[in-house]
Formats: structure tokens, C-alpha cells, sequence
């Protein structure tokens, strides 16, 4: 891959340390669409109004409010949350793992994004120790880690000589069965030659094993057969905007981000 | 007489290939050399051509002999290559082998690409270009440590960061934002660039220039950021280039990156391209 790393960092246990990369696993196909006047063509552009008085609200004058209820809302400023955000900051860059468990122990249901991860500069041996131990011993790592401001519960585990990360999901997250009415409670009888039939069903649909790449997303391939037969024909081309679409947000912060890499090159 | 020519069927398109002994590069590079690299190279290549109007640069004497920018669909191109209309041009778009074959046997070298795709609507980019030019004095290692810092400052932003030599002298950095955006307008790609180009030549004088001028070129790398326009063209990732040698704008990894700017060397010719794409696979998606 010749993507950046998404982050970098340390795994971090016992006495043993190992700087690492993260490289996301996945990525999206998702086809993106804009949003378009049909008569004309032109971008469908979004305006930020005051539900009072109707008027544009402009950037500066827009705060986050906390819905209480009953139309009361708490007021909460940016460098309020900046004070309570865990920093991965260069002394806090640390995979911190905490206890080894089964793979099987944990349900997929609390998987949420996975990262592979590569050994850092010096990071080769004991990278490969740790898979190897891991790989050995059938165990996967439990640990937390702090990437951006956001702290992340992960499942670290060996997959060939590789190690990958998964972000798992806290337990308040994962929906309880019991909280949806109409899950089945195990209570139903079921005649033996029933369900005979209903396993033999199951066993000739069987596969040897599980392989994704004979599955493709077939809407997603006809969405762009779709695409690619109109923009042969008619396509849009855009009348000049009457003004600027403004996206202040992203220059605030590529200034923000100079100033970050100005006061690393500084100290 | 004329040079040995060929009728080929490629995909269900007949295509009469000519002049296939004909030398277009100094080394002996032939015609027949330069669409067999092409045919090669398609699987990884196309998909960075696809939906892009195409602005061919083409070497009939070879790259030594005449040259010339060619935006306009030739009048007797096979009615199967596809087109699209742009700034008052008809423009080629090339999604598949047949067409890019049809294309290097025009003697088309190099192909140059705009940072919009015509298939999407609203003709706007899906990534930002920096073109890292290095002034007299430098070489590729400085340019190097110029994408470095670029990246340093663009991938905190949610950018997907990709490097490729030009083939030539410099190399290309290209950013995907993580939303669409637009060339023109506040917070638009050209102003992005521009921004960017002018801040880190404020930081950086000794190293980087974010104007043409020539007399301030010298030991510098510029940041050319001006390509971030819809009317302009980059080199395509994996086109050869009109060099003494059949050289490649080639896709790098990071690792390379950071080699190049202690100075390892970053300069592949069209076999040894081959050969990193069948071990390594497509660097530039």
C-alpha cells in the first residue's frame, strides 16, 4: 500500500515495546452523488437559518446546544470539550494492552473497524515476537489506545505474520436482545424430525469454507454500468457559480494544521 | 518503404498498428516497444485514465523530432473511442485497452490528465496536484523532503496522500479529500494549493518558492500549484516520458519517499515499472 498511515504509535506491554503503524483495512465503493437543480444543472448549495427570524446564521454565530427537553438547551463551547479531550499527544501514543482472551470470546457483534498494523522503524523483531507468541499461544490482545481525541477499547490479533487491529465497540453500545421486543426466548417445541430435515437442509448448503470474493455488490456494479453509459451521452456541465461556495471550514483547518507543523519544526 | 505494420484484434476492436519498427527514443525504444509497455501496463493505468479527458502529447519523429499537445480527438478516430465535450474541445476518454492502444500507436508518449474525472457531474476534482518542480541545483531528493512536509500538513486534515515521480526531473504529490470539493471559490482546491505553496515557502525560504520566476528558482524546489484548475493537465501516473531513456511517471511508496530525500535514487524506466507492478500491485490506489 502506498496510503500514509492513518496513525503511529507504540505497542506497549510488559517490557515489551513495538512502534507501529496503522493502515485502515478497509475502504469504501460507495458511489457518492451531488445533489444538482435539474433545470439548470447547478449545485445544491446548503444555508444555515435561523429558525426565529428566518435570516442567515453566519459561522461564527453558531454554538453547540445540548438538548435538556422541552425546548432547554445547554450551551456547550468548543474549548470546553477541548479541556475534557484525551490527547494523543507524542507522551500518549500507546497501544496499552491489557489482558489476553480467545478470539471466540468475543462476539463480531462488538467489531468495528479494522486497521493492519506495521512494524515502525526498529519495531521488526519484537513485532514478529509478539505475532509469533500470539499465533502460538491462540490468544488476542485486549487493550485501549487514544487516536485523535477519541479513546478506542481494540482487539489486537495475528492473521498469518501479519498483526491487525480492530476497534471494538464499549458494552453500552452493543443493543441488549432483551431491550427489542419479539427475539425469540428458546421456549418453542420443536419435533425431532423437523428438525432432522431442517439440519439436513443446512448441511447440502454447506460450503467448505467461507470465501467473500464470489460475492460482488451487484446493485453497486449496475449503479455504475448506469454512470458510465449517461456520461457518454448527456452530461452536465456546470454554469459558473454566481459566487463562491464557501468551505471557510476546510481552510481554518489547513491554517491550523500549518501552524501545527510551523511549531513542530520551531521546537 | 513503409515500416512493418500489424491488424490486431484487441477486445472485438480491429486496430492496424504501424510503424512498430520505427525508433522513437535514442536507447532504440521502438513504436512496437512503447504500445507493448502500454498494453502491459493497462490493467494499473487505466483505471487512473478512466472518465478523464485526455490531452495527448505526441512524438511522430520521435523525442528528438517535432512535438505536439493534441486536445482534439483526431477527425479519423474509430467511431468506438469515446469523447466527451470540454472547453470548447472534444475531448478523448479513455476507460479501456483498445482505445489506449489506438492511442499509443498515434505515437501519444506521454498522456496528461486533469484532476476532475468527466463522468462526474459538475466537472469539479477529486484531488488536489502539487507539482514539485526542483530549480537548478536540486534533484528529486529535495523534492522529496518538499512532499514530506506537504503531507505532513495535509494528512491531518483527512487527505489520502500518493506520490509518483514525474519521470522527468521532480515528482507529483496528489490529495484526496476526505469531502468533494470544488476548483474554484474560498476553501476551492486552487485556493488550497495556492495557500498551502505560499505558507511553506514563507516557512521554508531556503528550501521552497511557490512562484515561476526563474531568478528565484535557483536551489529551490518549486511548488508548482497552478495545475489545480480545471483547463490544466498533470502526466497520468504509469505514461512514459519523452526522455533520452523510455522513463516513467512512477507511483511511489512512502517508504521510497522518505529514502529519496536521504538521497536514494528515484528514476524507473518502463521494464523496471513492469516489474514493481507485478510485485507491488497498483501504488496509486
Amino acid at each position: 500500500m502506498a496510503a500514509r498511515p492513518t496513525w503511529t504509535g507504540t505497542i506497549s506491554f510488559a517490557l515489551l515495546s513495538v512502534p507501529i503503524k496503522l493502515y485502515s483495512a478497509q475502504r469504501s465503493k460507495d458511489i457518492s452523488f451531488n445533489q444538482l437543480e435539474r433545470s439548470t444543472g447547478a449545485r445544491i448549495k446548503q444555508r444555515r437559518v435561523s429558525s426565529v427570524t428566518g435570516e442567515d446564521v453566519a459561522g461564527d454565530d453558531i454554538v453547540k446546544g445540548y438538548d435538556l427537553g422541552g425546548d432547554r438547551y445547554v450551551i456547550v463551547e468548543p474549548d470546553e470539550l477541548d479541556g475534557l479531550a484525551l490527547r494523543d499527544t507524542n507522551n500518549d501514543k500507546t497501544v496499552q494492552i491489557l489482558e489476553f482472551v480467545s478470539l471466540d470470546d468475543i462476539d463480531p457483534v462488538y467489531f468495528e473497524k479494522a486497521y493492519y498494523i506495521a512494524p515502525d522503524k526498529g519495531g521488526a523483531r519484537p513485532y514478529a515476537l509478539l505475532a509469533k507468541a500470539m499465533s502460538e499461544t491462540r490468544k488476542v490482545a485486549i487493550g485501549k489506545v487514544v487516536m485523535r481525541t477519541k479513546e478506542y477499547l481494540v482487539a489486537i490479533r495475528p492473521l498469518g505474520n501479519v498483526l491487525c487491529m480492530e476497534t471494538l465497540l464499549y458494552a453500552d453500545e452493543v443493543v441488549d436482545p432483551a431491550e427489542i421486543d419479539g427475539l425469540p426466548d428458546g421456549t418453542m417445541e420443536i419435533a425431532e424430525k423437523e428438525l432432522a430435515m431442517a439440519k439436513m437442509l443446512v448441511e447440502t448448503s454447506a460450503s467448505e469454507s467461507f470465501d467473500p470474493s464470489q460475492y460482488r455488490d451487484e446493485y453497486r456494479a449496475k449503479v455504475q454500468e448506469l454512470i458510465e453509459a449517461k456520461s457518454m451521452g448527456t452530461v452536465y456541465e456546470l454554469p459558473a457559480p454566481s459566487e463562491a461556495p464557501k468551505v471557510v471550514d476546510l481552510m481554518a483547518a489547513l491554517e491550523a494544521s500549518l501552524a501545527a507543523a510551523k511549531a513542530k519544526k520551531a521546537s | 518503404m513503409p515500416g512493418e505494420s500489424l491488424t490486431t484484434d484487441i477486445e472485438g476492436r480491429q486496430l492496424t498498428l504501424t510503424n512498430l519498427d520505427k525508433v522513437l527514443y535514442p536507447d532504440g525504444t521502438t513504436k512496437g516497444q512503447v504500445i507493448d509497455y502500454y498494453v502491459r501496463i493497462a490493467p494499473m493505468m487505466l483505471p487512473h485514465l478512466s472518465g478523464r479527458n485526455i490531452t495527448m502529447k505526441r512524438y511522430p519523429n520521435g523525442v528528438n523530432g517535432q512535438s505536439f499537445y493534441n486536445k482534439n480527438i483526431p477527425s479519423h478516430a474509430p467511431d468506438w473511442v469515446q469523447r466527451v465535450e470540454l472547453h470548447d474541445n472534444t475531448y478523448i476518454v479513455c476507460r479501456d485497452l483498445p482505445t489506449l492502444v489506438w492511442m499509443a500507436n498515434l505515437a501519444s508518449l506521454e498522456l496528461h490528465v486533469p484532476m476532475h474525472r468527466a463522468a462526474d457531474d459538475a466537472w469539479e476534482p477529486d484531488r488536489l496536484v502539487f507539482d514539485l518542480d526542483p530549480g537548478p541545483g536540486t534533484g528529486i531528493a529535495e523534492c522529496c523532503e518538499v512532499a514530506l512536509l506537504i503531507a505532513e500538513v495535509l494528512t491531518p486534515l483527512g487527505m489520502t496522500m500518493h506520490a509518483k515521480t514525474s519521470g522527468s526531473k521532480g515528482m507529483q504529490l496528489y490529495a484526496s479529500p476526505p469531502e468533494p470539493m470544488t476548483y474554484r471559490g474560498d476553501g476551492g482546491t486552487t485556493e488550497l494549493a495556492h495557500r498551502l505553496a505560499d505558507a511553506l515557502a514563507a516557512t521554508h525560504p531556503d528550501r521552497i518558492v511557490s512562484k515561476q520566476a526563474k531568478e528565484l528558482r535557483p536551489g529551490k524546489v518549486l511548488i508548482d500549484w497552478s495545475q489545480n484548475v480545471s483547463a490544466k493537465t498533470t502526466v497520468c501516473a504509469y505514461s512514459l516520458r519523452a526522455r533520452p531513456e523510455p522513463t516513467v511517471s512512477t507511483p511511489l511508496q512512502w517508504s521510497e519517499v522518505e529514502a529519496g530525500a536521504t538521497g536514494a535514487p528515484l528514476q524507473f524506466l518502463a521494464s523496471e515499472v513492469l516489474d514493481r507492478v507485478a510485485k507491488s500491485g497498483d501504488l496509486f490506489s
